[in-house]
């Protein structure tokens, strides 16, 4: 087998950093390496941390000063870097910008690509990942024939930690690609101040709840819990009660909290796919139908408005 | 002279229904093949946005499917939405669980077409959601792209487009040809009236042959496989809660989780 040649972006450096490190345990033959290409400054701190992850750093700055997003100059400086560093494998985040690079890039390679992967290995030369498929009703194995591959990877997915490394960063020139779009504004969307990927303990509401005001009942017990406050996606994208980043699910925010409490929530798959990974379920609701109970470690058959209140006070009772 | 008219592309998929798809009782696995198929959700926002742009500044809409002969229903949708012409390129060549087969061919439509100044797309489908096929595109035609736009403003030029990103909000211009990728935020596609469901059941779809746009069919090999797709078995311990009055159902509860020790 010829070895692998892994070239790792992310305009994320956290997530540029993990996805070093699970290139160097899925590239891990004494002849592989492992590249990772930053736009910023050399002086940036971020490549530095990227570089100690185990990657051989290209800076391609851009010359005009800050780094462009525009997909095109993203996409064709990596398909530069891939043609000079003979990469075999393009591992990107799949976070937006990620997958709609590794669009553009697969489209620049006439690639195979896959992205929302939650795992990637080796097999004979082949490259198979694991991602949901159906909106995350289910599972799919696929395999990637071709080479170069392009694969987009979820954020956080967990990867063994290599040996150290002398990092290396190295500056090579920039192709200079024309952008295609012109950036005229960035701002961050309003926000809650919650990052539930990392909370301990999620309270999530859905329809069930009847108007905005009710929020404190679910912000109360959220308090006696130390629990963050999550939503399904009407609340946020059609009520607007919450802002977005309290959304779970397939078009949302994935979460894998110790507790995952899902009151007045119906459980479409389209929810329970950003949840699924929850380690204790418990699910409040009306309907005994409702197909969160099947997602459901505890069951609670019941109107809200009378299990909630019940339950912030037996926990600030003890 | 009269400006010249907008051209717009849209692109329908007629992807697995992922409410009705049923997976195998032992196995688990689901039969994509033979699976019911609907028009994918966010392709209906898609073709809302360009019916809406052609009725505010002129031009004309043709939807685009690639799939086997029942992805005519995702065009009759489109045109039931108000697409003025319909094409579906189906071939057994063509595997259309191939982000890199269907990107090729809908590049290859779009210049067989003559090009285009706006193509939209949905930002995912529901069944693969992988978000590839609009970026590739553009990639593969070298022309600008948006994704996950969820507000869109043409002009005679180009496109203001607003895309939503997880933390961020980032407001791009692009100049004509330009590929959007849209999600179900930017719009609600309207319902289509009795009448127009009907015209759209009798519309001529235009259908082309890989060869027909200038492809070599074996250039489409399929480059991904799917080996296996499958709904997870869930574990959940399914535990009912019960008790005679709120409060003491919601100490059960609380024991509950305090032994599992899931709470702090
Ligand atoms: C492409 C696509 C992407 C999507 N992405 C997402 C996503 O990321 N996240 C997401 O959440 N959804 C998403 N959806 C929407 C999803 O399909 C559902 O519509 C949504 O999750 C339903 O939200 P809900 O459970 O809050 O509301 P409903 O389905 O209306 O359920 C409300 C529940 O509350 C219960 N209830 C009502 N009153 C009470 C009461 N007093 N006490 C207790 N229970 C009560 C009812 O029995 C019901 O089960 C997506 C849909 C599509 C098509």
């Amino acid at each position: 087998m010829s070895p692998e040649s892994v070239l790792c972006w992310s305009e994320d450096p956290d997530l540029a950093g993990q996805l070093v490190r699970l290139a160097r345990s899925v590239a891990s033959g004494p002849e592989d390496r492992v590249f990772a290409a930053s736009f910023d400054p050399p002086s940036d701190d971020g490549s530095r941390r990227i570089a100690e992850a185990g990657a051989h750093v290209l800076i391609r700055p851009n010359p005009a000063g800050p780094a462009s997003t525009d997909p095109h100059v993203v996409a064709s400086e990596l398909r530069a870097l891939v043609d000079t560093s003979h990469v075999t494998l393009v591992l990107l985040g799949s976070t937006k910008r990620g997958r709609e690079i590794a669009g553009r890039l697969a489209g620049l390679l006439d690639a195979p690509a896959e992205t929302g992967v939650a795992r990637v290995h080796l097999d004979a030369g082949a490259v198979v990942v694991e991602r949901e498929m159906l909106s995350g009703n289910a599972l799919a194995q696929e395999t990637l024939i071709a080479r170069p591959a392009v694969v987009a990877i979820m954020p956080d997915v967990s990867a063994s930690s290599p040996p150290p490394t002398v990092p290396v960063v190295q500056q090579v020139p920039s192709t200079s690609p024309a952008p295609l779009s012109e950036r005229l504004e960035l701002r961050p969307k309003p926000s809650g101040g919650v990052r539930l990927e990392s909370a301990e303990r999620i309270v999530t509401i859905g329809r069930g709840l009847q108007k905005k005001d009710d929020l404190v009942l679910i912000e109360a017990l959220a308090t006696a819990l130390g629990a963050s406050v999550g939503c399904t996606r009407p609340l946020a994208a059609e009520a607007g009660w919450l802002s977005d980043d309290h959304w779970i699910g397939l078009t949302g925010h994935r979460v894998k909290p110790r507790l995952y409490i899902a009151i007045g929530v119906s459980g479409a798959v389209q929810h329970l796919v950003g949840m699924r990974d929850s380690q204790t379920v418990v699910a409040i609701n009306k309907d005994p139908n409702a197909p969160i109970f099947g997602q459901a470690d505890y069951r609670v058959t019941g109107d809200l408005y009378a299990v909630v209140p019940a339950l912030t006070k037996a926990l600030d009772a003890k | 002279m009269a400006a010249p008219q907008l051209r717009i592309l849209v692109a329908v998929k007629h992807g697995v229904d992922v409410g009705l798809a049923r997976a195998d009782r032992t196995t688990g696995v689901v039969a994509l093949d033979t699976a019911p198929r609907k028009t994918s959700d966010f392709d209906r926002n898609a073709v809302e946005e360009a019916v809406r742009i052609r009725e505010r500044l002129g031009g004309r809409v043709t939807a685009i499917s690639v799939g086997s002969a029942s992805a005519r229903e995702a065009l009759r949708d489109a045109v039931a939405i108000g697409a003025d012409d319909a094409i579906l390129v189906t071939d057994p060549a063509v595997p259309v669980f191939d982000t890199r087969a269907v990107s090729r061919v809908l590049a290859a439509v779009s210049r067989t077409l003559g090009g285009f100044d706006l193509f939209l797309l949905g930002e995912g489908s529901s069944d693969h959601f992988a978000g590839l096929v609009g970026p590739r595109v553009a990639g593969e035609l070298g022309v600008a792209d948006v994704a996950y736009v969820r507000k869109l403003t043409v002009d005679a030029t180009g496109v203001v487009a607003e895309k939503d990103l997880e933390r961020e909000l980032e407001v791009v211009r692009a100049s004509f040809p330009v590929i959007v990728t849209v999600g179900q935020e930017i719009n609600t596609p309207r319902l289509p009236t009795f009448m127009a469901t009907l015209k759209a059941s009798k519309k001529e779809i235009r259908q082309l042959s890989v060869a027909e746009i200038g492809l070599d069919a074996a250039h489409l090999d399929p480059t991904v496989r799917i080996d296996r797709a499958a709904v997870p078995a869930t574990t959940r311990k399914q535990v009912t809660i019960t008790g005679n009055t709120p409060d003491e159902v919601a100490r059960t509860l609380v024991d509950a989780l305090r032994t599992e020790g899931a709470l702090p």
